[in-house]
């Protein structure tokens, strides 16, 4: 009966990163078919990479994204420093941890008001209402805070220059990192009051408990270093996680899926800021904890929905870690460590601001590569946005189809999605 | 006045260019006041309809429905306006012109027969006409700004047909090239950057492009000379900008 079959179809999703759609077909109130469509054009990064000098590889593994370059940056040159037994002094570490910051402060501030946050208050756009135009204003503050940061010290906020193997080309001065204090000591007493704006917005009542996943470290907020840990209690270096996930390609996506290998099959897992959030909250500092607390979040949030929440706790976090290595920073006596390229392979996995980034080189004798593997947070995540979107129409299938789709869409925009990065992966075989 | 219909539009790239656009921060909110905001997927839940007075087009054309795509929003607007080295130049994913699209695939993907795509990633330029190019990977808020107002009061943008190295000068930056004997393309790159990697200490790897009438195969010479071989020269060359870069190689031959 035509009656019992519905179509759900969204060719292009509106306020992601990138070219992606949403396929859903119920029949007789259950769903049968739950696709997140990603029609992003394959670049080949990991093709063109090969043969390629070593250096090269930050400057363009900065090209898959244009809203998080630096995360790309960053687990491009940890691996290869890993290949090369290179060690950064610690100015060095922290002015790295400091660019991630101002790419987190960018990145979420972007999704928080411009592309997930109008979904709450039920526009089309940021701009679209003239009310709601202090909440744009708010975010824009804290987005050009971020860029401002990261050209001090990468020379522009989109593909910055500085970053590279060993280190930087140019390390900032203290004044210059000074003079940006005052502006984030603002930014930081001001977002820690959007914790409660996020956790007031209303969120559909439902919870799950799935697999978070992200890097957890003894003793910080983990960015740039740490192991991988499950919520599930296990961790693994980084190393032996490439060993536990699998990339599979499915027929409706030029992005690859991945998932976790249990039982002799795969099992979808989350990355993202709800999973570092849930997994490393203890090691946030205590006015943030209170600030979440406060505004009557506990965690872990088993609500995939309030993702925006954790971004507003990451977006307070970054600016007073931001504030922290300011104050703490001494110029170093050199912007790189000198090096020789040595024949070598290295998996390294970065926390880019959707989630956790894993790049893999094979580098040969003469310093170029040989082969690299890069699986971005978004690809990660495909399968498990698609049970996502499963669980919520196994409960709400009677709905009208433009209800159900408006709801899909959202479902997909929490998760951040950076589809223009999401097909740059390649098999592990 | 009525305000003019403003499109934006994405084809193979990574988004760098669009961000730009929210990049505008202050202005933002002018932006979308000056103009009427017709389509921008990346921010705005809005479908296409009817024409446009401007399009801002970032991305290459790398996929066959991206053909047809082109030539739609060409009819639809009144000016076009390609935006960034991937628009303007194929962007890094035109290395596949040099290269063999099956090895691409197989290497990428494990089923490739199921992927599509075209052997070579090209400007907007190849496929249609474009009133105004603007470059860099990424373009600057700066240049866009200008680009904006220029359109908004019927001028033709300020465009900067010379090379990085004028911007070195300006800016008192030491020639890395000559003076650390450093392979630097800005004598051969479009100014636009305000020379930000020689500001960082580092030599300009191209970002802006080819300036007009630049003398590629001279500066290579000179890299020759220098110690470089030919296939290091290439590299420098195969960036983000290659397609147009070789090209403008081929014509200082001539």
């Amino acid at each position: 009966m035509k009656a019992d079959r519905k179509i759900i179809h969204v060719p292009s999703l509106a306020r992601v990163e990138g070219e992606g759609g949403i396929f859903i077909e119920i029949r007789h109130g259950a769903p049968t078919q739950v696709h997140v469509t990603i029609h992003e054009a394959p670049r080949f990064f990991e093709a063109f990479l090969i043969g390629r000098p070593h250096e090269d590889v930050p400057d363009f593994t900065a090209r898959i994204c244009g809203i998080c370059p630096v995360a790309y940056q960053m687990s491009s040159v940890h691996a290869l420093e890993k290949i090369f037994g290179i060690q950064v002094e610690k100015p060095l570490r922290d002015l790295r941890r400091l660019l991630y910051c101002a790419e987190w402060i960018e990145s979420h501030a972007l999704h928080m008001y411009l592309l997930n946050g109008p979904d709450f208050y039920g526009l089309n756009s940021a701009w679209e209402s003239k009310n709601e135009q202090s909440i744009l204003a708010r975010g824009v503050r804290f987005k050009k805070l971020g860029n401002e940061l990261l050209a001090v010290l990468g020379g522009r906020s989109v593909h910055p220059v500085s970053v590279r193997v060993g280190g930087f080309t140019r390390t900032p001065s203290k004044k210059a990192l000074l003079s940006l204090a005052p502006k984030l000591e603002t930014a930081y007493e001001e977002s820690l009051k959007e914790i409660s704006w996020a956790a007031s917005l209303p969120f559909p009542e439902t919870a799950w408990d799935t697999v978070w996943v992200s890097l957890v470290h003894d003793e910080e907020y983990p960015m740039n270093e740490g192991t991988m840990g499950f919520s599930t209690g296990e961790t693994f270096s980084m190393d032996a996680f490439l060993e536990t996930v699998i990339e599979f390609q499915v027929s409706h996506s030029t992005a690859l899926h991945a998932g976790r290998i249990r039982d002799g099959s795969q099992t979808p897992y989350m990355v993202g800021p709800l999973s570092r959030l849930n997994l490393n909250h203890a090691k946030l500092p205590t006015a943030i904890q209170s600030a979440l607390k406060d505004a009557g979040i506990s965690v872990p949030i088993r609500n995939t929905r309030m993702a925006i929440v954790a971004r507003a706790v990451e977006l307070a976090y970054a600016f007073y870690e931001a504030l922290r290595i300011i104050a703490d920073y001494e110029e170093p006596d050199r912007a790189f460590v000198p090096y020789e390229p040595v024949e070598g392979e290295a998996v390294w996995i970065t926390e880019a601001p959707r989630g956790s980034l894993m790049h893999r080189y094979r580098v040969g004798s003469t310093g170029r590569i040989e082969s690299c593997t890069i699986i971005p947070p978004t690809s990660q995540n495909l399968a498990h946005m698609e049970m996502d979107l499963r669980l919520f129409l196994e409960s709400f299938a009677s709905e009208p189809t433009d209800v159900l789709r408006r709801e899909a869409e959202k479902i997909i925009r929490c998760y951040d999605p950076c589809i223009s990065c999401a097909v740059h992966v390649i098999s592990l075989i | 006045m009525k305000k003019p219909r403003l499109g934006i539009f994405k084809l193979t790239s990574c988004d760098g260019c669009q961000l730009t656009v929210l990049n505008l921060e202050d202005d933002l909110v002018r932006l979308v006041d000056l103009f009427e905001m017709a389509y921008f997927p990346e921010a705005m839940d809005k479908p296409l309809r009817g024409t446009l007075d401007l399009a801002l087009v970032e991305g290459s054309v790398s996929v066959p429905r991206q053909r047809n795509t082109i030539v739609e929003i060409r009819e639809r607007s009144r000016h076009l306006i390609a935006m960034g080295s991937c628009a303007t130049s194929g962007g890094l994913q035109a290395l596949r012109n040099w290269a063999n699209l099956a090895s691409y695939k197989a290497s990428t993907y494990p089923s490739p027969q199921a992927v599509q795509a075209l052997s070579t990633s090209t400007p907007i330029s190849e496929h249609v006409h474009v009133d105004y190019e603007l470059y860099g990977c990424p373009i600057t808020t700066q240049a866009l700004s200008e680009t904006l107002v220029a359109f908004l009061l019927g001028r033709r943008p300020m465009l900067r047909g010379y090379s990085v190295c004028m911007e070195c000068k300006r800016h008192g930056i030491p020639c890395l090239l000559v003076s650390q004997g450093q392979p630097c393309l800005g004598p051969v790159t479009r100014a636009g950057c305000e020379a930000l990697c020689p500001s960082l200490e580092r030599p300009c790897y191209g970002c802006f492009g080819p300036k007009e009438d630049a003398n590629v195969d001279g500066l290579l010479a000179w890299f020759e000379k220098m110690g470089l071989n030919a296939r290091e020269c290439q590299a420098l060359l195969d960036k983000m900008n290659t397609y147009t870069f070789r090209k403008a190689r081929l014509e200082s031959r001539s």
